[in-house]
């Protein structure tokens, strides 16, 4: 799956991306910019993580305003034949206003991770790690084995990892991430099939349904997902049933993304349905649209627009969240983003009326 | 950027915008429920105890956090929420009390329920609807004020009986043990990091001691099996289990017992000895009357 380059082909590789490639940056978008699968730039076949070879050297020629010049050393996380290391840093100043509150100016790490892959049979079997190490201690979000046949159309892989469903956002705190519960903070664990074909792209999960917690019972999580994935445009459903004693929670999501010149648009729906909530319980429902202009090169306009319903059975309650981010990669490695999330929600909630103005130092290797 | 792909860029906002106003709020109360509606008939969510366990933990966190099974052994009923959350360090993050009386930012149920950076397994609801930023709101209030058990009014209400008490009235109701976790009788299948014994007054610390209260391992849980799990490389049963005890952090009322090391596969007892020279007696030197126990099992195999 992450093939160790051979010096010549990298370069080979590198001049292609500098010469051809279209401005580009992180995240889903840049999938759908491409025209490419997750799995091309991540070792997770469904993101998020480290980056494949072909994804380090797409990070360092293609994202970046200027590539440093390194020669003809470029940085594929390679620290031996079989083993592969990377890294990711988020930290934040972020000033939080409410309503009625007191601005709270601060700042904050928001995360600092460190991924290990080994390739114990190259291209076949490997074991990958994602390991949190701040804020506060050390904290695992993944770590599974994946053992992909040889046509590398399907793959089979076990142990703690993040579920299938819908857009991966860097994001976690978007509507459709925490409506449903699933996103890169609550990996759970499990076992995930994934097939590859053509321009098919599909998952299944099946979890204890923790988000990583001991279980007690034998009740499972199902998640999975289906994507048609094409150069300019793709689609696809996601489901999930998590068979909870207290009540089952499902959840569908319709997504969709499209190239439109310079410009790329994110969209998805989707609804939540939780039996275990109280007063016969709770149906939701969340959506996102999202755009990113490449302005210039190493320079991404992200603008955001969200909605959540957290009560279906109940009217004039809905939420909106707006975010307007500028990203900026003025070399390879790094990344600086700025902006403001804005909130909005009924009048008598201060707190759906919240206001985040935010920089962020993102490093990434 | 030529002006169709500026027509391209924000066209769909605007529609996305059209399409996703937020709502006006008409008809609903200050939990976002339809006015009369909140907390099916109960009274609105307030910033007290009574409050948040009637609107909050009866309802959304107990179903999963009751009984011998809890997870992390958090039972959230209101028969045991209090005593199990103020000054009682968290299972996945001890460093962190589940509650810290005056500090939400360091109050690890905060945490979860925020799904703050840091936590351990997922946030809370577990894959459940995330708490509406309100709820959260009042918590941290509550938690800011102090986490009392009862409402301001009867915060004050007790001081007033406490320096009564001080001036040589004794309290109505004499000293006893209220609650334990885990409960009395039941049988455990991970392993017990923490034990919890709550009283209804508040502890003398200075008698909080190796011999007022004692962990006991008195048996193997299982007796199926030659060698249970377990038992590989344990001392005989029974014997007494190198415990720290000390009052839980801003909640005297509750003495936490930390064995050397969590509690794996057998039976435990433990003993709260309330009569004799030195025995455990709360702040107005009132014993329990008799000695105390309870035993529980542990079986880490299931």
């Amino acid at each position: 799956m992450t093939p160790r380059f051979p010096r010549l082909l990298l370069q080979c590789l590198v001049a292609v991306l500098c010469l051809a490639a279209l401005r580009a940056h992180a995240e889903p978008y840049l999938a759908i910019q491409q025209g490419l699968k997750c799995g091309q730039c991540h070792v997770n076949p469904t993101g998020g993580g480290l980056r494949t070879a072909f994804g380090d050297v797409f990070a360092q020629t293609v994202l970046p305003a200027q590539h440093l010049d390194t020669g003809s050393d470029v940085w594929t996380g390679d620290v031996t034949k079989f083993l592969r290391v990377g890294g990711d840093l988020r930290f934040d100043a972020l000033a939080t206003q409410v309503p009625h509150s007191k601005t709270l100016d601060q700042f904050q790490m928001e995360q600092t991770r460190v991924y290990a892959e080994a390739n114990v049979i190259p291209e076949r079997l490997i074991v990958y790690v994602d390991e949190q190490v701040a804020p506060g201690g050390a904290l695992n979000r993944e770590a599974y084995g994946v053992y992909w046949a040889a046509s590398h159309n399907w793959y089979v892989k076990a142990g703690q990892m993040y579920l299938p469903f819908g857009f991966r956002l860097e994001d976690q705190s978007a509507f459709i991430q925490t409506a449903t519960g699933i996103n890169m903070t609550t990996p759970d664990q499990g076992a995930e099939f994934g097939w590859e074909h053509g321009h098919w792209d599909a998952q299944f999960a099946v979890s204890n349904g923790t988000a990583g917690a001991n279980t007690n019972d034998s009740r499972k999580q199902y998640s999975g997902q289906l994507i048609w994935v094409d150069s300019l445009w793709r689609v696809g459903a996601a489901a999930n049933y998590n068979d909870k004693k207290a009540g089952s929670k499902s959840a569908g999501a319709l997504f969709a993304g499209i190239r439109t010149g310079p410009v790329e648009w994110l969209a998805q729906g989707e609804l939540v349905e939780d039996k275990s909530a109280p007063n016969g319980g709770l149906r939701t429902a969340a959506g996102l649209v999202e755009a990113d202009w490449t302005v210039v090169k190493g320079s991404n306009l992200k603008v955001t627009a969200e909605y959540f319903d957290p009560d279906r059975s109940i009217s004039n309650n809905g939420q909106t969240r707006w975010s307007v981010i500028y990203e900026y990669s003025p070399i390879q490695f790094v990344q600086l983003r700025g902006g403001v999330r804005y909130y909005d929600g009924i009048p008598q909630i201060d707190s759906q009326h919240t206001r985040i103005y935010f920089v962020q130092l993102h490093g990434f290797f | 950027m030529s002006f169709s792909a500026y027509k391209l860029f924000i066209a769909p906002l605007v529609a996305a915008t059209l399409a996703g106003c937020a709502g006006n709020g008409d008809g609903l109360d200050a939990n976002g429920k339809p006015i009369g509606s909140s907390g099916g008939g109960t009274a609105p969510l307030t910033a007290d105890f009574q409050s948040i366990q009637v609107n909050v933990f009866t309802p959304i966190c107990s179903p999963c956090h009751s009984g011998a099974s809890a997870p992390e052994g958090l039972m959230l009923d209101a028969g045991h929420s209090y005593n199990l959350l103020v000054g009682i360090p968290s299972a996945e993050v001890p460093t962190l009390s589940r509650v810290k009386a005056g500090d939400p930012n360091n109050s690890y149920m905060v945490l979860k329920i925020q799904g703050s950076a840091g936590i351990v397994g997922g946030r809370m609801p577990l894959n459940g609807t995330p708490l509406p930023q309100a709820t959260i709101d009042v918590i941290r209030t509550w938690i800011t004020n102090g986490a009392p058990q009862g409402t301001a009014t009867a915060s004050a209400t007790n001081a007033m009986a406490k320096i009564q008490s001080l001036g040589n009235s004794a309290p109505a109701a004499p000293f006893a043990v209220t609650d334990t976790a885990p409960l009395d009788n039941t049988t455990v299948i991970a392993p017990v990091a923490r034990i919890v014994v709550a009283f209804n007054h508040e502890v003398d610390a200075s008698l909080i001691n190796y011999t007022t209260l004692t962990l006991e391992r008195v048996a193997s849980a299982r007796t199926d099996s030659p060698v249970p799990m377990g038992e590989v490389g344990m001392p005989p049963t029974p014997f007494v289990v190198p415990t720290s005890a000390a009052l839980a952090a801003g909640n005297p009322s509750v003495i936490v017992l930390t064995p050397a090391a969590p509690l794996v596969t057998g039976t435990y007892r433990v003993s709260v000895r309330g009569t004799g020279g030195g025995a455990l007696a709360d702040v107005n030197v009132q014993t329990l009357g008799s000695d105390y126990s309870f035993t529980f099992n542990v079986d880490v195999s299931q």
